[in-house]
């Protein structure tokens, strides 16, 4: 005889689970109580927002299914923002809450709230389980729907009674789904069609977005790109992708993307979409999208599909098939030469601007951080400005090497995941960049980064205010800093010192041409430690991010100064 | 007015997920009926939506684990009487003041 608590430990080692971030509370204790001798590996973190965007950081960094934990009530309540966030950019995610007896389920009891309602539009599929016996098909179920077609989040919400309660476990079992009537598979003519797309085209592009990373078809979409020869981007989660020295490659694309690369998708008249979901931060305004193009979408999920303008062409399914498929017939075909279009859309007019203005320093800054990284570093960022100028200047081709909050946007994120990062890669540098908006939303996860001595490089970006947010308002909304002045922020290296993390200091004098001896040495020792390390650069309040496409505006209206 | 016919196993939410696709969109749902049909379930809605409403909708609706058909359908004559007994019940203690006394005694 087993405890309930018992089998859902043995279901999650059956399911490949060897690592789960939690914080405890009444309703989940029993299953703490028998976490000891389970084989799971179990991260105490300091708050439940921390738990789970550390195990979305392990799934983003390994491909497998992260695991949180917490209970009822408020512990469930304060997991919502990282499922709407593994929601929005398909990350495994299994999370277990405890939920308050079976008989006091409905009653507003102590601790209560309707974890199934509260995550139902969140998640792929969630479960409320209130009998012991339900609790094996439940977690086979919700690993199944999590890393399966688009991965995501699954709740699973169990009576504390059935994890107390006791049964014959013959064993964890499989879980077999029903079949889906086959109504939304791919034309398997498609590469006929989109070669004659491509035969007619003049100017086309491709837009690579996460879905090729998670398909696994990065080595397939390379050696397809490399024989088409198109003007190609990325979307912020497409980065790393495509290799930056591809001569095609013309960076990020969207509201802070390249002027290459956005002048390039404006002006295509064949759009190939490989993985992404075009949101509004990537087509500017959607009626003014891509104008010209006609648009082939590969994709996993139909349900992302003409969201913005209906394609010409859609290629549903995992792109580790449909992208072999369309290679395997293409290059028998003498497609058309297309030198002037790349030669106009990569060409030198279009290039980079060095960066200028006042936020050259924060750039450079980060150029020499990134100049220094080994090639399998993972990148973690948070949520705002700094996020922005990392993705620019990112320049690794590692297809994990670039892990941020893209469509939930939630700050917070980059300190709690980059421990979930670090532990999935002991070996690797983990490179975690925050503004200081952002870091002060889940600072006491410091805490964990200490009790793990994960190695974690934290970087501050500080310019003492909410730095997107007073960017628009010093754009659109006449300079008025509503609520954006952080001028009073703690003092950062003190704040580790008290977790006991060593820390330091750089601002933009450091930069300068005088300094940077002195500066390329901190740089170095900063990321040479083996242990955690903070590192604040202060840079001016009033830095923005260039280039930039005004909300409603279209992506060749970017604006390149103030 | 569109009519939408959904088959779909009667599963924890899934009927909620269906309706959820319409009401985060702020879609308006003047007519919802669902019923046993054979082995699984159907729910029939009558929704104000135009041409790329109704293509997120029913990709959204497939999307869903348990969701087995959708597929969107002419209007039947009691759909469009519905807003003859759609009014909400009046609350209980307006029809049963005496109930409702005793039970505040």
């Amino acid at each position: 005889m087993l405890r309930g608590a018992e089998i859902v430990l043995q279901c999650l080692r059956a399911e490949g689970v060897d690592l789960a971030f939690g914080y405890p509370g009444g309703a989940i204790m029993p299953l703490y109580d028998a976490l000891r001798d389970s084989g799971i590996r179990h991260v105490l973190t300091r708050h439940e927002q921390g738990a789970v965007f550390a195990a979305e950081g392990h799934a983003r960094a390994t491909g497998k299914v992260g695991v949180a934990i917490a209970t009822s009530g408020p512990g469930a309540t304060n997991l919502v923002t990282g499922i709407a966030d593994a929601k929005m950019d398909s990350v495994p995610l299994v999370c277990i809450t405890g939920q308050v007896r079976s008989s006091l389920i409905g009653s507003d009891a102590f601790q209560e709230t309707d974890v199934f309602g509260m995550t139902l539009s969140l998640t792929k599929w969630n479960r409320l389980v209130r009998t012991i016996d339900e609790i094996p098909l439940a977690i086979a179920e919700a690993f199944h729907w999590a890393r399966s077609g688009r991965p995501g989040p699954v709740v699973v919400d169990i009576a504390t009674d059935a994890l107390k309660a006791k049964m014959e476990f013959a064993g964890p079992v499989k879980f077999q789904p029903h079949p889906k009537p086959a109504d939304v598979h791919g034309d398997s003519t498609f590469s006929e069609t989109l070669i004659a797309l491509l035969e007619n085209a003049k100017r086309p592009v491709a837009l690579v977005g996460a879905g090729a990373k998670l398909s696994g078809a990065i080595a397939d979409l390379r050696q397809l790109l490399d024989h088409l020869q198109i003007p190609t981007f990325a979307t912020v989660h497409g980065l790393g992708a495509v290799p930056v020295d591809a001569p095609y490659y013309l960076g990020m694309v969207g509201m802070h993307g390249t002027r290459a690369a956005n002048l390039a998708l404006d002006e295509t008249d064949l759009l190939m979409v490989f993985g992404a979901r075009l949101d509004d931060r990537v087509t500017g305004e959607p009626t003014r999208f891509a104008p010209h193009a006609r648009i082939v979408h590969f994709e996993i999920d139909p349900a992302q599909l003409d969201r913005v303008r209906t394609c010409e062409l859609a290629v549903i399914g995992d792109l580790a098939e449909t992208i072999p498929s369309f290679y395997d017939q293409v290059r028998k075909v003498s497609l058309p030469d297309w030198h002037n279009w790349r030669a106009i859309a990569c060409g030198i007019e279009r290039a980079e601007q060095d960066p200028r203005g006042l936020a050259a320093p924060a750039i450079r800054f980060l150029d020499e951080l990134f100049s220094r990284l080994p090639e399998d570093s993972v990148v973690v960022t948070d949520v705002g400005q700094h996020q922005m100028w990392a993705a620019q200047r990112f320049r690794s081709s590692s297809p994990r090497g670039f892990i941020t909050s893209g469509g939930l946007g939630a700050m917070g994120f980059a300190l709690p995941a980059a421990i979930g990062v670090q532990l999935a890669k002991p070996e690797t540098t983990v490179l975690c960049i925050s503004g200081d908006g952002g870091f002060q939303l889940n600072l006491q996860e410091l805490a964990t980064v200490r009790r793990l001595g994960t190695p974690i490089k934290m970087v501050i970006i500080d310019n003492k205010y909410l730095g997107m947010v007073r960017q628009w308002q010093q754009l659109f909304y006449s300079r008025n800093y509503a609520e954006t002045d952080l001028s009073d922020n703690p003092d950062f290296v003190e704040i580790a010192k008290a977790y006991r993390i060593h820390g330091s200091r750089l601002d933009e004098e450091s930069m300068a041409d005088g300094n940077f001896a002195a500066t390329s040495q901190a740089i170095d020792s900063f990321l040479h430690s083996t242990q955690p390390e903070l590192l604040t650069f202060e840079c001016h309040p009033e830095a923005n991010v260039f280039p930039m496409v005004p909300a409603g505006a279209r992506l060749s209206e970017m604006v390149f100064e103030e | 007015m569109q009519a939408f016919h959904i088959h779909y196993r009667n599963t924890q939410g899934t009927l909620m997920r269906i309706l959820n696709a319409a009401s985060r969109r702020g879609i308006d749902m003047p007519y919802v009926q669902a019923i046993p049909n054979e082995h699984a379930h159907a729910v029939t809605l009558l929704l104000d939506v135009n041409p790329k409403q109704t293509g997120q909708l029913c990709r959204d609706w497939r999307a869903i684990i348990d969701v087995t058909d959708v597929r969107a359908g002419a209007l039947a004559a009691d759909m469009t009487n519905a807003g003859d007994w759609s009014a909400p019940h009046p609350p209980a203690s307006v029809s049963a003041p005496a109930a409702a006394r005793s039970a505040m005694a």
